[in-house]
């Protein structure tokens, strides 16, 4: 089977959607209503394309003069005015259009595709061409014999339109991949979108993934699920265990939490779920590095709060046994946050890792259905790496007996689960860990008293003497 | 009445200017490449050309190299306007009278204009 030769776009994320690139020689719609980023998406690629060594025509169909597309590219990054003219050409067919009607126009790009000898062709305002078309099949026509010139001279063609094509318009037979941009908002955060609609001989990324436009043009984030759909290893597969950064709590859980497993702690805020994070950061070593990845706590303020545990944090990251990747978004996009952590984890050969927390995740999430995949891909990849987890999630209720799961099948994402409360006991506030579930292990199941101090976590077994610990309101044990 | 040749393939550009100079009293033809201006040429006779460099079928260069090579044309006065490419016609003297960047100041354009073939008689 010889693998199809592809145009790589450039353009960060696209070329993973389209596995590698475009098909070279083959003709793609890209479709969008007007700032939805076409005319970006298009010069950015041409301006790759050029970069490497191809040469570009870009042909018009529309009014707007191209000194006016030159003054708006020229905020982008990659506009690079040296190649206008000479590797990049910007043709202007309206005239030709208009006069003598789209065979004209037709032959006219013919032409200018062998005296440029031009691999990549744009042509930019299909909608007018269909408006000139006195039927549909007019337009039809108008793209089979431009595709038939292109591939024949081994160029690719990109048709611009700012019209939504249906999924059975005569235009979109005639293509071998439609690139549909959108945008929608998101409470009031406008969200872009990118989905590739059709996709011939090639196993693209389907589905809708976000993007973005920066002042370096588009770039476009692969939902983390459809990447790592099947994890990219195996992970080492062996039982072995981990130690917690809690000596007690290792004993209880028999020698450790197992290795590459991922551990959810639940607990209202206050609780000592990141006390208890940076207990599990503080056992990172040099050959077995940690990373926090964390979107509250600035760096300083977290190596104060470990300072405060008796842990010098500055001192590992130092040594190499620890990283601290402080995430200050508030707005962002799911995946983008996604594949930074499974960076971070590549490049330092990262083997714990703690996410604090699990619930900032959720609110970049603009659709939360998704969240479930989400989790289960990112966790999934992360055992595969063989990397631990101890992820942190904040419950709303400080006291009280619900307990609401995070995510709807919870066990597919975490191997095991830690709920913390605050329980009034003797006039005292005190602090409860449990363990709910360890993946393939006994565990001692007491309830543990969770104590802070400036020598770290310590864990007891408490609350013998009372029933109803778990609600927060407890009661003696008759006879006690 | 002098007669001016305004050759660009962004017609919106053409006729814009096309207007301008047609306002200040000069004949003017459009041509939207560098071939249909060396067509038109043959058969009318033409005071200046004002071209743009990036076209299909014949760029700017090399329509003002072809009427170059034409004896009967060696005379004739090109003006290049260009954003992009404005550099090769500056570093080419011998095939443009003068060059603008585009965009341009349609004033200055025409000022240019006056100064090499002479302000039209008053209609």
């Amino acid at each position: 089977m010889e693998p199809l030769k592809r145009l790589a776009t450039g353009i960060p994320g696209l070329d993973e959607l389209l596995k590698g690139g475009l098909v070279v020689g083959a003709s793609y719609i890209v479709q969008g209503r007007p700032g939805s980023g076409k005319t970006i998406l298009a010069n950015q690629l041409a301006f790759n394309h050029v970069a490497h060594g191809g040469r570009v025509l870009v042909a018009t169909l529309l009014s707007e003069s191209h000194e006016r597309l030159f003054q708006y590219l020229s905020t982008l990054s990659f506009f690079d005015p040296a190649k206008i003219g000479a590797q990049l050409q910007f043709v202007s067919a309206f005239d030709t259009m208009e006069q003598e009607g789209l065979d004209e126009v037709v032959k006219l790009l013919r032409g200018e595709i062998s005296r440029h000898q031009a691999s990549l062709l744009i042509v930019d305002g299909l909608l007018n061409a269909r408006s000139r078309a006195e039927t549909p099949l007019d337009t039809k026509k108008f793209i089979a014999e431009l595709h038939g010139h292109a591939a024949f001279a081994g160029c690719t063609v990109l048709f611009l339109t700012s019209s939504r094509l249906e999924d059975g318009s005569p235009e979109h037979t005639m293509v071998d991949g439609v690139i549909e941009l959108g945008d929608e908002l998101f409470g009031s955060r406008s969200v872009r979108r990118i989905q590739l609609r059709k996709t011939r001989g090639s196993g693209a990324l389907s589905g809708i993934h976000e993007c973005e436009i920066t002042e370096d043009g588009i770039q476009v984030y692969p939902r983390l699920e459809s990447l790592y759909s099947h994890p990219t290893g195996l992970g080492t597969g062996e039982l072995t265990r981990v130690p917690s950064g809690v000596p007690v709590f290792d004993s209880m859980l028999g020698g450790g939490l197992p290795a590459a497993s991922v551990t959810l702690a639940m607990g209202p805020s206050g609780i000592g779920k990141t006390s208890l994070g940076v207990s599990f950061l503080g056992a990172a070593t040099a050959a077995e590095p940690g990373l926090h990845f964390g979107f509250y706590e600035t760096p300083h303020r977290l190596r104060l709060k470990a300072g405060a545990l008796g842990y010098d944090f500055a001192a590992m990251e130092r040594a190499g046994a620890l990283r601290i990747a402080w995430q200050p978004t508030t707005e962002g996009v799911l995946d983008d946050v996604g594949m930074r952590l499974l960076r971070l984890v590549e490049q330092h050969n990262i083997k714990r890792v703690l996410i604090d927390s699990l619930g900032a995740f959720t609110r970049l999430a603009s659709n939360p259905m998704r969240l479930n995949e989400f989790f289960r891909a990112l966790t999934g990849e992360l055992r595969a790496r063989d990397v631990s987890v101890l992820a942190t999630w904040e419950m709303r209720d400080i006291f009280g007996s619900e307990i609401n799961a995070p995510a709807p099948d919870l066990s597919s994402i975490v191997d095991n689960l830690l709920l913390m409360r605050f329980v009034e006991m003797e006039s005292e506030l005190k602090r409860l860990l449990s363990i709910l579930k360890v993946r393939d292990s006994y565990y001692d199941p007491a309830l543990l008293e969770l104590i802070i101090s400036d020598h770290g976590i310590d864990l007891q077994k408490a609350f013998s003497q009372a029933t109803g610990v778990m609600s927060g309101t407890p009661s003696q044990v008759p006879g006690s | 009445m002098s007669t001016i040749l305004v050759v660009d393939d962004e017609y919106l550009i053409a006729n814009i200017l096309g207007w301008a100079l047609e306002d200040e009293g000069f004949d003017v033809e459009l041509a939207g490449n560098g071939q249909k201006a060396l067509d038109l040429l043959k058969g009318k006779r033409v005071e200046l050309v004002i071209t743009d460099y990036m076209m299909p079928v014949m760029d700017g260069e090399a329509l003002a190299v072809s009427i170059r090579a034409e004896p009967l044309l060696q005379a004739l006065p090109i003006i290049l306007m260009s954003g992009a490419q404005a550099h090769k016609g500056r570093d080419n003297p011998r095939l443009f009278a003068a060059v603008f960047d585009k965009p341009f100041d349609i004033d200055q354009l025409i000022a240019k204009v006056k100064e090499l073939v002479g302000a039209p008689e008053a209609p």
